[in-house]
């Protein structure tokens, strides 16, 4: 067994999140790599929604669509979900109309899906307890299905638990009636329990930025809640107590990034997190930003647009917004990350680049990426120093003179200090200005400052990494991936690989402004080079191919709010290697 | 008209103390608004209050917003931040709140404050962020040329209104005092010495002091002009009885801005807290936000996801 798929169904607030934390945990306390995310609609309560937990001995790292074992429940996780288990697979239940069940049970039947059902709901009252217990119950019987021990999964639930002993006492009958019943008969699988329990953190990527941002130093978060950015400022106010980050809820994110602007241009690290409509009220500053030249860092947790679209889904849809949003012409940096490990990375690097080349910095995440826990090795502190590019030796401080805020330098980098930190002032001006930033509207004056602002870019260019091949340099096929991607096509490399096929992807997590070297050598050496994008223009595709004069075979695109799976990178590869 | 005649020696005896600082502040840049426009006396008054205030160059931030005022942003030599037509509030709220031991003041306009940015205004107020707010009140849009802001008088004919302003205008005290400020007050620009003590005690308000001045535009406001404002004029400190620390007699002083206009400190908070000190995050800290970027240990949280 190389992972089991499991998906537990029902409507939105029916206790989904606690089955799936419960299920998540022990699992991982068992010693599996586990991974887990939720499709849900943007409603509170109603709706259905799922939440889908791969799991299995070695890392995973993405989503897999044909489902071994669902739990349900509730009646449309039951009719929802049961054509979404392979043949073989189980579907766990408690509902007990029986005219439903009988075609239900032809389907399941025709499908070679086994139904397994208790009356939970039943059991659950008949030990004093509520409808929300007849998950417990389901839950119980599950584990059962799973053939394993029942200790791990009663010891979580009593970690859970254990501060109501009454809940508890019923929530142990449940499981334990649910598990040990003669009632009925059910079928059992034989998954092995790793011996060993690797060290590792079970977290979405939001979770990743929030830390990585309050490693990095960020002393004030802004932002106004927008799907699938707002656990960011619920994790911000979490730590805020603690480490005395300001988090402050602002009333629109106009006034979000221009405060991210103000606190950056006093001196401290401040960061904001949106998604695309938010960012759409954002461009005015991150227009400012590039003109005063004051380091400015936004996250665009991408969900499918335009407008309102599709709130609590997935996209790769807002990269060339990203890259060309705004007025004017000025360099920035757009990243995208693709897992909490480069969530957690890439967003300390972030800072560094607003701050040392004093511009924009757009970082991309994905619902996906977002939402989405897995495990991953306990970051490493402390590894990413912090560039902040600002003048604090004192003699230099007092030998600075207003001019050289925004001198005319080779590489576009001038001085910057803190306002108070010397006798010098200056002036952060967004009308165009000389070195000082005292306007001007001379033609000669204005070029050579565009220009000084412009070669920030190239300076910037030249020091990005190159991107980043996986896999072997030659292969049979080969993609070009940025963002949550890379993250099915590990996963596709390790099962291709079983059949004999070799697999490699060239991954980008700067994205603007492009690297080509290594994208040129790529082509070269592969004969068939992909394109995997979340969008429906293969926009990073596009600028690739501009860029870097180079033609894909083909594009793999997806963007229907769902994330890449598993069996789309399998079924095209299938179609393009014979 | 003036609320300081007693003090008017003891500020001309430390401003002549203080010509150093005085002259540090002072631009060799042109100015460049039209003659006769308030905006000169209200830098003036600025300059005059930070120096009887003793505020440093050093220690002061100004932040300006897009407009005629805005114009002077690079005319005074101190760090200041010119930055968006409507958006000066939150910016300058953010600069304020990273480094409270800096002065931080902010100016815009009417059509800024009051069409492109209200929002900004509303949470300000709200939040009670550490710093004044100066409101250019010129009732138009100078910068581009004369057009009706939400202040414009009804009935003027102002550029693209060709046939007269239908809409009533708004009264920006009356709207502030609704939102539980902590600082309101009025001055106008034809009064230096006026502007320079209400600034002077904007400037000591912990919290969000706003301070609207009625701003002379000899060029686009034909209406509203000095004589008009200087016939109607009212100053709250020679009322008695007027209690400065009760907002129902702040919005009952606000309320008429045709006939009987009150300037001067229509209601100050003496209680207020400043927002970053209402943070549980921040209550009892002593550093500021700019002083504590450094690598911050999260091993704790780190464990809490195992
Ligand atoms: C987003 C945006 N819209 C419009 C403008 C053009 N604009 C510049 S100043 C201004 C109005 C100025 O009026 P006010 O704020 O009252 O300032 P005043 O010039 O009267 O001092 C406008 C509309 C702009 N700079 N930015
Ligand atoms: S247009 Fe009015 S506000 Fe603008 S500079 Fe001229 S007089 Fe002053
Ligand atoms: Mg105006």
């Amino acid at each position: 067994m190389s992972r089991i798929t499991l998906k537990v169904a029902g409507e939105s607030g029916m206790g989904l999140a606690s089955v799936g934390d419960i299920l998540a945990r022990t699992l991982k306390v068992m010693g599996f790599y586990v991974h887990m995310d939720r499709e849900y609609p943007s409603l509170i309560k109603g709706g259905h929604s799922n939440l889908q937990i791969d799991f299995g001995p070695k890392k995973i790292h993405s989503l897999s669509k044909d489902i071994d074992l669902v739990i349900a429940l509730d009646r449309a996780g039951l009719v929802e979900y049961l054509n979404t288990v392979k043949r073989g697979g189980v579907l766990v239940h408690g509902y007990e109309r029986a005219h439903m069940i009988k075609d239900l049970e032809e389907t399941a039947h025709k499908r070679g899906v086994k139904l397994v059902y208790l009356p939970a709901r039943e059991i659950a009252y008949s030990y004093g307890g509520n409808e929300l217990m007849t998950n417990v119950v389901l839950l119980g019987l599950l584990w059962r299905v799973l053939g394993f021990d029942l200790d791990p999964l009663e010891e979580e639930v009593k970690r859970r638990y254990g501060k109501k002993p009454k809940i508890l006492e019923i929530d142990l009958k449940c499981l334990d009636h649910a598990y040990n019943t003669d009632e009925i008969k059910t079928p059992k699988y034989d998954i092995k329990v790793p011996k060993s329990k690797p060290d590792t953190i079970l977290l979405d990527g939001n979770r990743a930025l929030a830390l990585g941002a309050i490693h990095a130093g960020v002393r004030a978060y802004y932002a106004y809640p927008m799907s699938p950015s707002s656990s960011i400022l619920t994790y911000m106010s979490q730590y805020a107590d603690e480490t005395g980050v300001l988090v402050k809820q602002v009333e629109d994110e106009i006034s979000v990034a221009q405060m991210a602007v103000g606190s950056m241009f006093m001196g401290t690290r401040a960061l904001c997190a949106t998604s695309g409509g938010g960012l759409d009220l954002m461009t005015e500053t991150i227009s400012l930003a590039a003109m005063t030249e004051t380091p400015f860092v936004v996250i665009n947790c991408q969900r499918p647009g335009p407008a309102t679209g599709l709130p609590t889904w997935t996209s790769q849809g807002d990269l060339n917004m990203a890259i060309h949003s705004a007025h004017g012409e000025f360099p920035r940096c757009v990243m995208a990350v693709s897992d909490p490990e480069s969530s957690f990375e890439l967003i300390q690097h972030a800072l560094n680049i607003a701050e040392e080349y004093q511009i924009p910095v757009i970082v991309l995440s994905e619902k996906v990426i977002c939402e989405t826990k897995t495990m991953v090795e306990p970051f490493e502190q402390n590894k990413i120093p912090i560039k902040r590019g600002l003048v604090t030796a004192p003699k230099e401080l007092a030998e600075l003179t207003p001019q050289d805020r925004f001198k005319i330098t080779k590489d576009g980098i001038s001085k910057r200090w803190v306002p108070g930190s010397s006798p010098a002032y200056f002036h952060a001006n967004s009308d165009e200005h000389k070195e000082d930033g005292v306007l001007t509207e001379d033609g000669d004056e204005a070029l050579e400052m565009i220009n000084k602002r412009l070669r920030k870019g190239d300076t910037l260019l030249k020091n990005l990494p190159e991107p980043k091949v996986h896999g072997p340099a030659k292969a049979d096929i080969s993609f070009v991936s940025w963002g949550s991607s890379k993250c099915t096509l590990l996963d596709a490399q390790e099962a291709l690989k079983e059949e004999g096929i070799t697999m490699n992807f060239l991954h980008y997590d700067y994205l603007w402004p492009v690297k080509t070297k290594k994208a040129k050598e790529f082509f070269k050496n592969n004969k068939q080079v992909h394109l995997i994008e979340g969008n429906a223009g293969g926009q990073f595709g596009e600028i690739l191919e501009a860029k870097a004069k180079v033609e894909f075979s083909d594009k793999l695109l997806k963007y229907n709010g769902r994330p890449f799976f598993l069996e789309d990178v399998i079924s095209y590869v299938h179609k393009h290697v014979k | 008209m003036s609320c300081c005649g007693k003090n008017q020696r003891d500020v001309i005896e430390t401003l002549e103390k203080r010509k150093k600082d005085y002259m540090a502040l002072e631009s060799k840049e042109k100015l460049t608004w039209c003659s006769g426009c308030g905006n000169y006396g209200i830098q003036k008054a600025i300059e005059r209050a930070l120096v009887l205030e003793d505020i440093k160059q050093q220690d002061l931030v100004m932040c300006f917003d897009i407009g005629c005022n805005g114009n002077g942003s690079d005319k005074i030599n101190t760090t200041t931040f010119h930055g968006l037509h409507g958006r000066i509030i939150s910016a300058a709220a953010g600069a304020a709140i990273a480094n409270t031991k800096m002065q931080v003041l902010a100016e815009a306009g009417d059509g800024a404050t009051f069409s492109e940015g209200p929002n900004h205004l509303i949470h300000g107020v709200r939040n009670n962020y550490p710093m004044t707010f100066i409101f250019h009140n010129n009732e138009n849009y100078g910068l581009t040329t004369g057009q009706a802001s939400a202040m414009t008088r009804m009935g003027q004919k102002m550029n693209a209104t060709p046939d007269g302003v239908v809409v009533k205008p708004m009264n920006a005290c009356k709207f502030v005092l609704s939102l539980e400020p902590t600082f309101v007050a009025r001055t106008f620009s034809g009064d230096i010495d006026h502007m320079t003590e209400i600034f002077r005690l904007a400037m000591n308000h912990k919290g969000f002091a706003f301070v609207e001045v009625f701003q002379m535009c000899p060029t686009y406001n034909k209406h509203t002009t000095q004589t008009w404002f200087e016939e109607r004029i009212i100053d709250l400190s020679t009322m008695k009885g007027y209690d400065k620390h009760n907002i129902k007699h702040a919005m009952e002083a606000a309320e008429d801005i045709e006939k009987e206009i009150k300037v001067g400190i229509l209601y100050e908070d003496k209680k207020s807290v400043p927002y970053q000190e209402l943070l549980e995050s921040r209550k009892t800290k002593k550093t500021e936000l700019v002083d504590e970027v450094k690598h911050v240990d999260i091993t704790k949280f780190i464990n809490k996801q195992k």
